[in-house]
């Protein structure tokens, strides 16, 4: 009898039923997608690290080395498992051509390598080991994914040939958010090309006890050894490898969350619709003594059968995409040991959406208890006792037409039924909005000084240090440079609160020719002042006005911080000064310049690249955008994606919604039509009730945006560096258009809604 | 006498193709302006129907509604509601009122449509219109705050608001007791002697007694006609003697 009454329900309401069925497929694909992704993850992140054997600490150094102390740091310390010495061979990327492509654009420090050979192994696609040979190129995998170069290309560095024989996985270097990429190369040839590039040292050690990581970095900072670079630990080198499949994931689990909550209420709005439909049939079922649970039975069952039939699609459906999503992670990662697993995993995802709807149908279905036989056999619908709005008296009204105050009024008087709406017009304005306000913001000019960089049109990089004299001479004698200022970062120790020592890079120079944007405070101004980044400034505990202490060649020097600043440069974690300094050897020098006719920058980029061939000559709109370029581009499709799915949730439940009032209100339409009101007049009131409720939301939701919305973007932002930033709100599209776009689909949701008031005969509903 | 309402061969059918039941069997009924009519028949035999046919509430399988020489089965959705909220009014058994709204404001409601400037004058229209039918202190009271009859009498001033040329009342005392059933039925004859025709389904003698004209229908068609004197407050014991017996003569 069940299939029977299911399958006529089904046929009934075909559309309803399949667009409830599309969103549990999509719920069900989505979790198990993302189950299935997670398991994959870390068991490829596990692989990689463990067949690739990954340094748990890597300190990056410039400049001389004194192996012998760092053996004998090695030797004392019982931690230590394994210890050693890698050469990275920086080469400037414009000596880099692959196969057609030369990497004179990247912004990566690219550079050669031999393979290790105690651990931070460099490994193939199918995860073993390289052997290279003499005349052979392994390529980081990351010029395979954006089709730089292919096996079999030629590469030219630095004028030697060589044969690209391969691409390598690098579980320290792999992530694109890694600044560094490793080629591998023979011995013998790195041997023969060593002199033409600059040579950087990666200390690298393994532990016996990866937990004591903590111990073992103050013992290395405190014994004074060699650390003019970056520091890295096997914890970030994981976070770093899990991140952009991590924060996929973590996009689709979002996505999934809001799908799962609109088929919940697309059920609810449908079931409530259904149950007014069915009022005088479930009543007289009652009156017939049909259990109550029998009765629910007739409608779980319908609602069990399309979670099920959705869940299983929803299932094969992400076992189709789960190859093109993988793909990357398998690329990057190579194949997971978990796999089989996380189909079961998948599997279990499915089950859980399918009986959280079940549970869910249960729970609406309890109001069949609140159905009294009486009143649905009597009036046929649900008889709701209402708090009449009462100061809003059609008598009174001299403001709205009787259409849109009637709809208005219902608004008001059942502010509860409208809720539901409400929340969801909110949250499409909110995601309309934050995302567009966040793409204005960070596409604007002036967002560079947010990131640490100043308002300069072009900047010369170099780590050689002797040759600084040459490019400032060079520089100074060009009459079309306005302005230029040298800054040298160096790195410094600093005493920490609980009396340890820890490495900081300090830019030195005149910080007030190119003035960035602070937070709090302002750039350093005398010899004793310095300003920090606002990570720095948290990881040290400081604020403006606090005291720290660097420890300049054994001996302290106190500086008061000046300034908290944003960045987005080095790791977010740089710090300003003016004091002068020649004993601490420079990391890099930045040449900044400005020049008084813009329409020369490109020339001169090119003419300063030329000359200065050691050093990194970049534009600077051209360094932000290979920055932040990605993560534009990325926002703005965001922004576009967010546009769209608010405004197909909006039109769906707004939909639904308006689908039930209908059923709901059928007694209340057929009034209205017999007292004289038309089609049209009762299509006007529903259209008020729902621009009414969206007016509302959008002045919620935008107000959420702009404080709430402002906060998370902050959050989001300050992730990478930067501080405290405000929205750039482009008013045209953010109080135009978008509540323009939300109108537009409301108002086509209600009449296609409504429509089906038309058809409400009169006789039918109100005839004894 | 000029008729108002011409029902000319109704037919309404219900029910699938092949299974369909004619609940109006062509029945061609006129009403004259100011006639008070009223049709009886036992249950199912078609009387709501009809009213609701010659209203335009419903649509029909076949025949014509001619109104004030108007064919409604020809005109479109827009001018039968406009007839229906001008010319028209219309009381049911249970008292049609919008929840959200108070008294007062679902009796000025059909006034009220494109015309919120006057709403001064339609309110005190509707006061009027309240204390004269006895209600006038329960203006602002929700409708969940009156009784049955006081409810009923709401929807008679609301019927009244447009000065329509015919009232429809489908047992309009039908859910009343037998005081407040009278005392409704008093404010009809009042209306009717002031030019309302009016047409009412009833079950019950005692009301159709009142009427100028009562037809009697069984399975979708008139079987019979009982003609009535005007009333006039007087002799209504043997009004109702004559319908009991019609009643009886015809079946019911």
């Amino acid at each position: 009898m069940y299939n029977r009454i299911i399958w006529n329900d089904i046929l009934k309401s075909k559309l309803i039923t399949l667009t409830t069925m599309i969103f549990v497929a999509v719920a069900a694909m989505l979790v198990s997608l993302a189950a299935i992704l997670v398991f994959n993850l870390s068991g490829s992140l596990d692989t990689l690290m463990k067949n690739a054997k990954t340094p748990h600490f890597m300190q990056m150094h410039s400049g001389e080395i004194d192996t012998v102390r760092l053996e004998s740091f090695a030797k004392q310390n019982s931690n230590i498992n394994t210890f050693q010495v890698v050469e990275f061979l920086n080469i400037d990327s414009a000596q880099i051509i692959l196969g057609n492509n030369s990497l004179a654009n990247s912004i990566q420090d690219n550079g050669l390598s031999v393979q290790n050979e105690q651990f931070d192994y460099l490994l193939d696609l199918s995860g073993n080991i390289i052997h290279v040979s003499d005349g052979e190129i392994y390529v980081p995998i990351s010029y395979m994914r954006d089709n730089t170069t292919k096996i079999g290309d030629l590469a030219i560095i630095s004028g030697k040939e060589f044969v690209v024989a391969g691409f390598l996985r690098d579980s320290t270097m792999n992530s694109s958010l890694s600044s560094s990429k490793r080629f591998l190369i023979s011995t013998n040839d790195f041997a023969e090309i060593k002199d033409l590039g600059s040579i950087e040292y990666l200390i690298e050690f393994r532990l016996k006890d990866y937990s004591a990581i903590g111990e073992f970095e103050a013992a290395y900072t405190s014994a004074g050894l060699e650390a003019n670079g970056p520091t890295l630990t096997y914890t970030l080198f994981k976070t770093l490898n899990a991140i952009s499949d991590g924060m996929m994931i973590a996009v689709i689990l979002l996505v999934s969350a809001l799908v799962v909550t609109i088929a919940f209420m697309s059920i609810r709005f449908t079931l409530l619709a259904k149950i007014e439909d069915d009022y005088r049939e479930i009543g007289v079922m009652k009156a017939i003594g049909i259990h109550l649970s029998d009765i629910k039975k007739i409608y779980l069952a319908k609602y069990a059968a399309i979670a099920a039939t959705g869940s299983i699609l929803g299932f094969i459906i992400s076992l189709m995409f789960q190859g093109i999503l993988l793909e990357n992670l398998r690329l990057f990662m190579g194949k997971s040991e978990n796999s089989y697993f996380a189909i079961v995993l998948g599997i279990i995802g499915i089950l859980i959406v399918f009986l959280a709807i079940v549970a869910y149908v249960n729970g609406v279905l309890k109001r069949f208890k609140k159905i009294t036989v009486a009143e649905a056999i009597r009036f046929g619908t649900s008889q709701e006792k209402k708090v009449v709005a009462k100061r809003f008296s059609l008598v009174r009204n001299r403001l709205y037409s009787t259409n849109i105050f009637l709809g208005i009024k219902d608004v008001f008087t059942r502010k509860r039924l409208y809720a539901t709406m409400l929340m969801v017009l909110v949250i499409s304005t909110f995601i309309i909005i934050v995302p567009q306000n966040l793409f204005n913001t960070i596409s604007e000019k002036s967002f560079i000084q947010y990131m640490g960089i100043g308002n300069y049109d072009l900047r010369i990089q170099t780590n050689t240090a002797e040759k600084i004299k040459d490019i400032v001479k060079t520089i100074d004698s060009d009459s079309a440079i306005s302005k230029y200022v040298v800054m040298t970062t160096k790195t410094f120790k600093v005493k920490t609160s609980n009396g340890s020592e820890e490495n900081i890079k300090v830019e030195l120079g005149d910080h007030s020719a190119f003035p960035i944007a602070y937070s709090v405070g302002r750039a350093p101004a005398a010899e004793n002042e310095i300003s920090l980044s606002s990570i720095n400034a948290d990881e040290l505990g400081k604020e403006v006005g606090d005291v720290m202490k660097l420890v300049i060649e054994g001996r302290e020097k106190d500086l008061r911080v000046s300034g908290i600043y944003s960045d987005v440069t080095n790791g977010g974690k740089t710090a300003k000064a003016l004091f002068s300094d020649n004993t601490t050897s420079v990391m890099w020098t930045i040449i900044c310049v400005e020049f008084s006719d813009k329409s020369l920058v490109d020339s001169k980029v090119l003419g300063y690249s030329d000359k200065f061939d050691f050093a990194k000559t970049s534009d600077i709109d051209e360094f932000v955008s290979q920055t932040l370029g990605s993560t534009i581009s990325s926002v703005q499709k965001a922004s576009f994606a967010a546009i769209v799915v608010a405004l197909i949730i909006t039109v769906i439940v707004t939909l639904l919604f308006m689908k039930m009032l209908i059923a709901k209100e059928r007694y209340s339409i057929a009034i209205m039509k017999a007292l004289g009101f038309t089609n049209s007049d009762i299509r006007t009131q529903y259209a008020s009730r729902s621009v009414f409720v969206l007016i509302v939301g959008i002045i919620l939701g935008t107000l959420l945006a702009n404080t709430l919305g402002e906060v998370l973007a902050s959050a989001l932002i300050a992730s990478f560096g930067a501080a405290t930033f405000s929205f750039t709100v482009n008013p045209l599209t953010a109080y135009f258009l978008s509540p323009l776009m939300m109108l537009v689909a409301v108002l086509f949701a209600t009449k296609l809604g409504t429509s089906d008031a038309g058809q409400i005969n009169i006789s039918d509903n109100i005839k004894e | 006498m000029k008729k108002i309402i011409i029902g000319d061969h109704i037919v309404k059918s219900f029910g699938v193709k092949d299974d369909q039941r004619n609940v109006l069997d062509g029945v061609s009924v006129e009403i004259n302006e100011g006639e008070f009519v009223a049709i009886m028949g036992p249950s199912g035999s078609g009387k709501s129907t009809l009213m609701f046919a010659l209203s335009g509430m419903d649509s029909l399988t076949n025949g014509r509604v001619i109104f004030e020489g108007m064919d409604l089965t020809e005109i479109g959705e827009k001018e039968l509601s406009e007839i229906r909220r001008i010319k028209m009014g219309f009381i049911f058994q249970q008292p049609t009122m919008l929840k959200y709204l108070n008294i007062i404001d679902n009796i000025v409601l059909p006034s009220m449509r494109n015309n919120r400037k006057n709403a001064p004058k339609i309110a005190e229209k509707a006061r009027k219109l309240m204390r004269r039918v006895g209600i006038g202190d329960f203006e602002k009271r929700d409708i969940t705050q009156v009784s049955g009859g006081q409810l009923q009498r709401a929807g008679i001033c609301r019927a009244l608001m447009n000065n329509p040329k015919i009232i429809f009342g489908d047992e309009p005392t039908g859910a009343l007791n037998s005081k407040s059933s009278e005392d409704i039925m008093d404010i009809f004859s009042e209306i009717n002697m002031e030019g309302t025709a009016l047409m009412l389904v009833t079950h019950d003698a005692k009301v159709a007694a009142r009427s100028d004209r009562i037809m009697f229908m069984h399975d979708g068609k008139i079987v019979s006609e009982l003609k009535l004197e005007k009333f006039n407050g007087k002799d209504i014991e043997d009004r109702i003697n004559e319908v009991t017996v019609k009643m009886r003569e015809v079946g019911i």
